[in-house]
């Protein structure tokens, strides 16, 4: 009988716990998590939005740890970890031994040092179900939001608050809208829609520093050209770093992230990390297979990870879907090819006949082949000609033995 | 558990499986029927309902060959291990990738992460799209029984 416990119940730590409860019927497994509800981050939005409920965020079954029968410690904090008594300590001095442990932290928003923002009561992060709730109260108190970044997250908090009548203002480092994942057309495509449903933008613009009240509350922002804009409070969404305190408090090798090997181990025996706290990727389906290939090494089922291809996402604002693949900055010495018509837009960066970056705007049916070409640097160099209309039967293959499709190249 | 095994050298490219699939979700199926009723269903067929999107692709390599592109149900699904909601979900049971549209949060990650290219979004960009294995059909999935050259099967794998 060994005793599992994992830190975390997001999207690494649920697929580790689920992945453990299959390997090992009997064992005894614990999760223990700071949020009281499991939750999908990423319909974090739907929640602000009033769309949904916090059931109704959660991605797996409400009974999910009954019915797997793992033990589920909400709302707790974890401390310390003794990794040489191989126990987890937690909330008021509460500890928990085990044999096999696994860090599924995640990560936290950051705040810059822009003057006031650290301290200010009013500046919100938006990652966790509790960074919504505290949004949602404030707006109830006032309805002038300003955001600070333009990514997914920023642009999640903002279509949600839209929804809500909120006057928004978004400011934006970069000269355009989800700099990562777009290009200027594909950028000035979201911001129309955004602005047409009553958003601002504020491109090329930080925030330097801000006005408060006696509180401490942030009442104006003052930006790099000098201007003020009065809100009623801020959501930061200027990046994200992985949550590593923990394993710097317990001596588990870290720097800007929880160091692992290629079978998710720690620099402590026994113990395990996956998801954003080790820093490998930042997006949803690379965490769930972190944490599965986590949990099977723990099962003794001995799973190499491979590390992931970070450089992908979908979004879907308004209707308007995007997918996003490879790297969309790095056009020196590449072939660019444009497609374009009223309601499609698509981008293909070809770098020594291999495709390097992949953008579609609009109907995106069927496109997740050109993240595997991608990812996997398949030649395509006598495919140019119709980049934009590859399928899957471009590469065709049947495994004969039980049915499934793999790649011919 | 059950897949629709594909021999590509049997496909003529009819896409009887496309219409079927399309004429099976729009509710026109019988859910027991003869093959003659099956394909009856396709006539009925509403081809100006966007709704009315197939989740099966025939694809012509011009010189003849077709490439039939079906969903796999895979043994360790993408598509699954990418969704942030819960609305895709591998039945262990069953073997079958099933989709719940209510939990469904239109986020594509599924459409991303399917190397085969088989999720597809719906016009309304509000669910995706892929094969359900006709559950809904107490004789499995409309495509095989309209398929007439016996170029898909549905197998005990």
């Amino acid at each position: 009988m060994e005793r599992f416990v994992i830190i975390g119940a997001g999207a690494a730590g649920i697929s580790a716990a689920q992945v453990l409860r299959e390997f090992r019927p009997k064992d005894t497994i614990t999760v223990i998590s700071i949020d009281e509800h499991v939750h999908s981050r990423c319909m974090l939005h739907k929640f602000l939005g009033h769309e949904r409920t916090i059931q109704e965020i959660n991605f797996v079954d409400g009974d999910f740890f009954e019915k797997k029968d793992i033990f589920h410690i909400a709302c707790q904090t974890v401390t310390k970890i003794d990794t040489e008594g191989k126990t987890v300590f937690y909330g008021e001095n509460y500890s928990i031994p085990y044999d096999k442990l696994l860090i599924a932290t995640g990560s936290g928003f950051f705040i810059p040092p822009i003057p006031h923002f650290r301290e200010a009561p009013n500046v919100f992060g938006f990652r966790d179900l509790s960074d919504a709730l505290k949004i949602d109260d404030a707006f109830a108190k006032g309805k002038r939001v300003f955001i600070v970044g333009s990514g997914l997250v920023g642009l999640d908090a903002a279509s949600a608050l839209c929804r809500r009548g909120a006057e928004i203002t978004i400011a934006e480092m970069a000269p355009r809208v989800m700099p990562l994942q777009t290009d200027d057309y594909a950028a000035s495509v979201y911001q129309k829609v955004f602005e047409d449903q009553g958003c601002r933008f504020l491109l090329g613009i930080g925030a330097t520093d801000a006005v408060v009240d006696g509180e401490g509350n942030i009442t104006e922002v003052i930006l790099s050209t000098g201007e003020h804009v009065a809100c009623d409070f801020i959501i930061m969404a200027a990046g994200v770093r992985p949550r590593i305190q923990i394993a710097l408090d317990s001596g588990i090798k870290a720097e800007r992230a929880i160091e692992v090997d290629d079978h998710l181990r720690t620099s402590a025996p026994d113990v395990y990390a996956a998801g954003d706290c080790t820093g490998l990727s930042g997006v949803w389906p690379d965490a769930m297979a972190q944490g599965k290939a986590a949990a099977e090494n723990m099962a003794g089922i001995d799973t190499p990870y491979e590390k992931p291809y970070p450089f992908k996402n979908t979004s879907n604002f308004f209707g308007v879907t995007m997918l996003s693949v490879g790297r969309m900055d790095l056009t020196e010495g590449a072939d660019v090819i444009v497609h374009k018509t009223p309601t499609e837009y698509k981008k293909a960066i070809i770098t020594n006949g291999k495709l390097t970056g992949y953008l579609s705007l609009g109907d995106i049916s069927n496109h997740g082949l050109y993240l595997h070409l991608i990812k996997n640097g398949i030649d395509i160099s006598d495919k140019k000609d119709k980049i934009f209309r590859l399928t899957f039967a471009d590469f065709y293959g049947i495994n004969e033995k039980n049915g499934e499709f793999v790649y011919t190249v | 558990m059950k897949r629709i095994f594909i021999d590509p050298a049997k496909c003529d490219g009819c896409k009887n499986c496309t219409l079927a699939c399309m004429a099976s979700h729009q509710d026109m199926t019988p859910r027991k029927g003869t093959l003659a009723e099956i394909r009856q269903a396709m006539y009925a067929l509403d081809l100006t309902d966007p709704a009315a999107q197939s989740r099966n692709r025939i694809i012509s390599d011009g010189r003849g060959g077709y490439s039939p592109i079906f969903c796999r149900h895979c043994d360790i699904p993408d598509c699954a291990g990418a969704c942030m909601s819960g609305a895709l979900e591998k039945n262990m049971e069953t073997g079958l990738v099933e989709y719940n549209g209510d939990k469904c949060a239109a986020c594509y990650m599924c459409v991303m992460n399917c190397r085969y290219g088989v999720p597809a979004v719906t016009p309304d960009r509000k669910r995706m799209v892929k094969c359900d294995f006709c559950q809904h059909l107490e004789e499995g999935p409309a495509c095989v029984r309209a398929c007439p050259k016996k170029a898909i099967e549905v197998r005990e794998v």
